[in-house]
């Protein structure tokens, strides 16, 4: 097969950046601020490409703005194909992006740094490639490429129960991936036996003829691999143990973009290559993102321990996203995948807003926080910032998101949407109880009372800007996805 | 024999008389490191004959072939008898083993092996299963000092008489039903109707027998914990890797050729696998021992590996030599790694011992993760594609339940892959400072990751060499 490649394989260079630096980290092993300094130059060089992707290419069309295939392994069919639409886009800017946050939080890593910065590297490898490619053994290949890295961050620089969390979330994430190869693999047998074509393209695997049955089960094994990662209750168990165990870089990761794997799955993947089965499960879908919704924002309001409320509030505000996703229209569409940028921001900025309390005050223990403001009024300000952005404070980033979906969703459901609209209270309550019981409250004497330093400041200036950005002017993210939205949702329900 | 049937045999011979002369020197020259090299060497240039030298005869003395299969297998298992020289350079020194012999029976091992792989008739089949296997009796005993070595020995032994004899009486009968030893007539003859036809089945059954007991498929594989942990390290490696690749390597164009007599064996071959793979998975799930969860984790292996030895065909054919060689790898690599750590008066084997390990000896400990993480088929690890390939010529020929239970026992694999991992890396340490490794292990465990990695991430160039070489 011919070798169709435009240009500079800048993909490739995105995808393989991180691997080079990750192998060069653990080249000079031997000295700490070297390893930091190589992968936060890493982190920003991706950035760089993927934001000069983002200005140099004519984003908004439908088709793939780059697109890269070449052969690899012939006997099987598979080939190394990676695309770059609008969609993906966002979401590698949003990688990039928060990935040099994660290696700013972790600046300090005493306890082998080579090893966590080549694992932290290798983590955006995995993720990157989950979100270009377009083979499906490929995809898969990434899919459990970001496992191990994880596995290793939450089980080795975790807190106390980190080998437990580690373990769950390996085995839940693998149980649903495993279904996912069996189903790619039979895909692939029945898709050669119709056309005598053995391959593993998406393009292609979208024209198998499927007869209702099969895709179901199809559609179900697919799905079982995506709704542990979103995670959709009640697939969730996983979710609040590797949160609140991993360290900083590790939260900031799982909740900023592994998370997002799952949903851009389903976009990507599952619902494309089953139409049919995608519409008869739309009210399913709805109807778990609406549990979901409400018992974790339920859940979150009873916790004490301040990194599991940021935790159960990621599967509230993904079920709402999931809600948007089964509203199937434009609009809610847009919502819903900027909610998961919005979400990303925010919540990334919350961890580390933990990660930072927790240095000052030892504890996350909401009973042993309060009155913050006292001593360090700018930490403060910013956490109150995020907070408010979480909870959907309009003018700041999950607002733009939350609003796009309920429109959306009452446009074709309004049960749905009169639902979900008592979800946006629920976050405002467990929101404002975390802020009330950490900033002011009766105070407790934090053992280190210095405000920002110079490096923290220059974590969260960005993030900040970005939260305000996103939420008074998402025009240009909903321009760069508009057109691989429309072209998702035509030609199906 | 003539000329030409030599020259046909070379890589055996090679093999055969090296071991002689290594056994003679071995009395006159006592030096451990000369004779390990020289039996190395050795292996070598037998894999580099069987290789590159063009058999003139394509079968010799109507019992061994030399088609381009038996000298593939020729090829990988001299190399993995070069292999277990060199990762045993400094084991063999801390042990005062006498390298003369010790290098002089694997060489032994490796005609054993190749002469099996390359058998074309039941006799030949026999001489060199016997050759290896008498050979392994002395080596997993080989460590004098040892009561556990000693146990295993004797436990191989006993297992190993009782699996001859069911192989020596299921040729007879297969014999007395085709009037042949030769596999195509003999197997030509189970075809006929006739009244001979049942006891040429039950020989057939009395070499399923043997054959489980050799590679330890479930209810046979009582003998595999207790030899693996017993026998020195390297020799745990062999025993996993070429010496169950040999008989698998053999048993594959035989059970291919058995046509419609073989819809019977492969209702047992179904029945087997699947009891393997669960009760391997299952068993090994409790393990503590490094080495006995490589033992149960081999069982559950030789369970994969039965599937796509049931599937057959071309499909299946290149689903297992691909997964024989990353398994191979995978194992070897893991029984080096546990061979690097030993210490002269023990093995380090439990889990117990092994805390923290991986900051202590970070190279030696990744290998190990990279090891057994490939044996679970975690991509990009090469494991993930031999996996993949069984389970898509399970799929692919109709054999869905096994696939569906492949895929569950990987899953369920993956706890105690997982668990020495973990406990290398994320528990605190208890572990005390090992010898840091000789040259000669790092190059082979370097060799073998790096083997994992690649074809891993391209596994093109293997699967069209399996391709290549199938019969």
């Amino acid at each position: 097969m011919a070798e169709t490649t435009t240009g500079l394989p800048f993909l490739s260079l995105l995808l393989w950046l991180p691997l080079l630096g990750a192998l060069l980290c653990l080249l000079c092993y031997r000295s700490a601020t070297v390893c930091r300094w190589l992968t936060l130059g890493t982190t920003i060089l991706v950035l760089l490409v993927s934001l000069w992707l983002a200005f140099a290419g004519s984003t908004g069309e439908a088709g793939w703005l780059l697109f890269e295939d070449r052969s690899w392994i012939e006997p099987f069919g598979i080939r190394y194909t990676l695309g770059l639409d609008g969609i993906s886009l966002l979401l590698i800017l949003l990688t990039a992006f928060l990935q040099v946050i994660a290696v700013l939080i972790s600046w300090d890593m005493r306890k082998h740094p080579a090893f966590f910065f080549a694992l932290v590297l290798l983590l955006e490898t995995g993720i990157i490639g989950v979100f270009l490619a377009l083979d499906l053994v490929l995809f898969y290949l990434f899919w459990e490429l970001m496992l191990i890295p994880m596995f290793f961050l939450i089980g080795v620089w975790g807190h106390e129960r980190r080998v437990y969390a580690a373990v769950k979330f390996f085995l839940f994430t693998l149980a649903g991936s495993l279904l996912l190869l069996l189903a790619i693999i039979s895909l692939y047998l029945l898709h050669g036996e119709q056309t005598g074509v053995y391959t593993f393209a998406l393009a292609a695997l979208k024209q198998t003829e499927l007869s209702f049955g099969q895709e179901l089960l199809y559609y179900l094994c697919f799905m079982a691999a995506f709704v542990v990662k979103v995670p959709l209750f009640p697939f969730h168990s996983w979710l609040p143990d590797a949160h609140t165990e991993a360290p900083a870089a590790g939260s900031v990761d799982l909740a900023g973009l592994l998370l997002k794997t799952g949903v851009y799955g389903m976009i990507r993947f599952a619902f494309p290559l089953f139409p049919q089965a995608t519409e008869k499960s739309l009210p399913v879908l709805a109807g778990l993102a609406l549990i979901g919704l409400f018992y974790a924002a339920w859940i979150a309001y009873l916790q004490f321990d301040i990194k599991r409320i940021v935790a159960y509030s990621s599967i509230s505000h993904l079920g709402f996203v999931i809600l948007g996703l089964a509203a199937w229209n434009q609009t809610a569409w847009e919502g819903s995948l900027l909610l998961m940028i919005n979400h990303g921001v925010t919540t990334g900025a919350l961890f580390v807003m933990i990660a930072m309390i927790r240095q000052r005050t030892g504890t996350r223990e909401i009973d042993k926080l309060g009155g913050l403001w006292k001593t360090q009024p700018n930490l403060s300000a910013f956490f109150l910032l995020f907070c408010f952005a979480s909870l959907g404070l309009p003018g700041l980033a999950n607002f733009a998101g939350e609003i796009l979906i309920l429109v959306g969703v009452f446009a074709s459901h309004p049960v749905w949407g009169a639902i979900a609209v008592g979800g946006v209270l629920f976050a405002a309550a467990y929101m404002l109880r975390l802020v009330q019981e950490v900033i002011w409250g009766s105070s407790c004497e934090p053992f280190d009372k210095s405000d920002l330093c110079q490096r923290e400041w220059l974590i969260l200036i960005p993030l900040a800007l970005l939260v305000v950005l996103l939420g008074c002017y998402p025009q240009p993210a909903l321009e760069v996805m508009r057109g691989p939205i429309q072209l998702l949702l035509g030609g199906m329900p | 024999m003539s000329l030409l049937e030599l020259q046909s045999l070379l890589p055996q011979l090679i093999l055969a008389l090296g071991a002689t002369a290594v056994l003679m020197g071995g009395a006159w020259l006592e030096n451990r490191r000369v004779w390990l090299v020289i039996g190395m060497l050795l292996a070598l240039v037998a894999a580099c004959a069987a290789a590159l030298f063009e058999p003139p005869l394509v079968e010799v003395a109507g019992m061994y072939g030399t088609s381009l299969y038996a000298r593939f297998c020729t090829v990988f298992w001299s190399l993995c008898v070069a292999a277990t020289l060199l990762i045993s350079c400094r084991y063999a020194d801390l042990h005062r083993f006498g390298g003369g012999e010790y290098a002089s029976l694997l060489l032994f091992a490796g005609a054993g092996m190749s002469l099996l792989s390359a058998a074309t008739s039941f006799v030949g089949l026999f001489i060199g299963l016997e050759a290896f296997t008498l050979v392994l009796y002395i080596l997993i005993a080989f460590n004098r000092t040892d009561n556990r070595g000693a146990e295993a020995g004797l436990k191989y032994l006993v297992f190993g008489a009782v699996a001859t004899g069911f192989l020596a009486f299921g040729i007879a009968l297969i014999y007395t039903a085709t009037g042949s030893f030769h596999f195509t007539e003999a197997l030509a003859g189970l075809q006929v109707e006739n009244s001979l036809r049942p006891l040429g089945l039950a020989g057939w059954a009395m070499l399923l027998v043997a054959i489980g007991f050799k590679i330890s498929l479930v209810p046979f594989h009582l003998w595999t914990p207790d030899v693996y942990q017993g026998a020195p390290a390297p020799i745990s490696g062999l025993l996993a890797t070429a010496a169950k690749g040999a008989v698998l390597a053999a048993f594959l164009p035989l059970l291919g050729g058995l046509g419609e007599a073989g819809g019977v064996v492969k209702e047992v071959l179904w029945l087997l696998a699947i009891l393997t793979m669960l009760v391997g998975t299952f068993a090994a799930l409790p393990q503590t021992n490094l080495k006995r969860m490589l033992a149960y984790s081999s069982v559950a292996h030789m369970g994969y590996l039965l599937v796509a030895l049931l599937i057959g065909g071309a499909v299946g054919g290149q689903a297992l030599l691909f997964y024989l060689l990353v398994y191979s790898l995978a194992t070897f690599g893991a029984f080096g790694v546990v061979t690097s750590w030993a210490l002269a008066e023990e093995e380090i084997q439990d889990y117990a011992a092994i805390r923290g390990l991986g900051y202590l000896h970070p190279r030696r400990a990744s290998a190990l993760a990279v090891f057994l993480l490939s044996l679970a088929g975690i991509p990009p690890l090469a494991g993930f594609f031999g996996k993949f390939g069984i389970f898509h010529a399970a799929l692919r020929s109709g054999y869905t339940e096994l696939a569906v239970i492949g895929v569950l026992t990987s899953l369920i694999s993956l706890y105690y892959y997982l668990r020495p991992v973990i406990v290398l890396f994320m528990q605190d340490r208890s572990a005390y400072q090992l010898r840091s490794g000789c040259r000669e292990e790092y190059l082979l465990l370097g060799g073998c990751v790096a083997a994992i990695l690649f074809f891993g991430v391209y596994p093109g160039p293997l699967l069209e060499l399996v391709a290549l070489v199938l019969p």
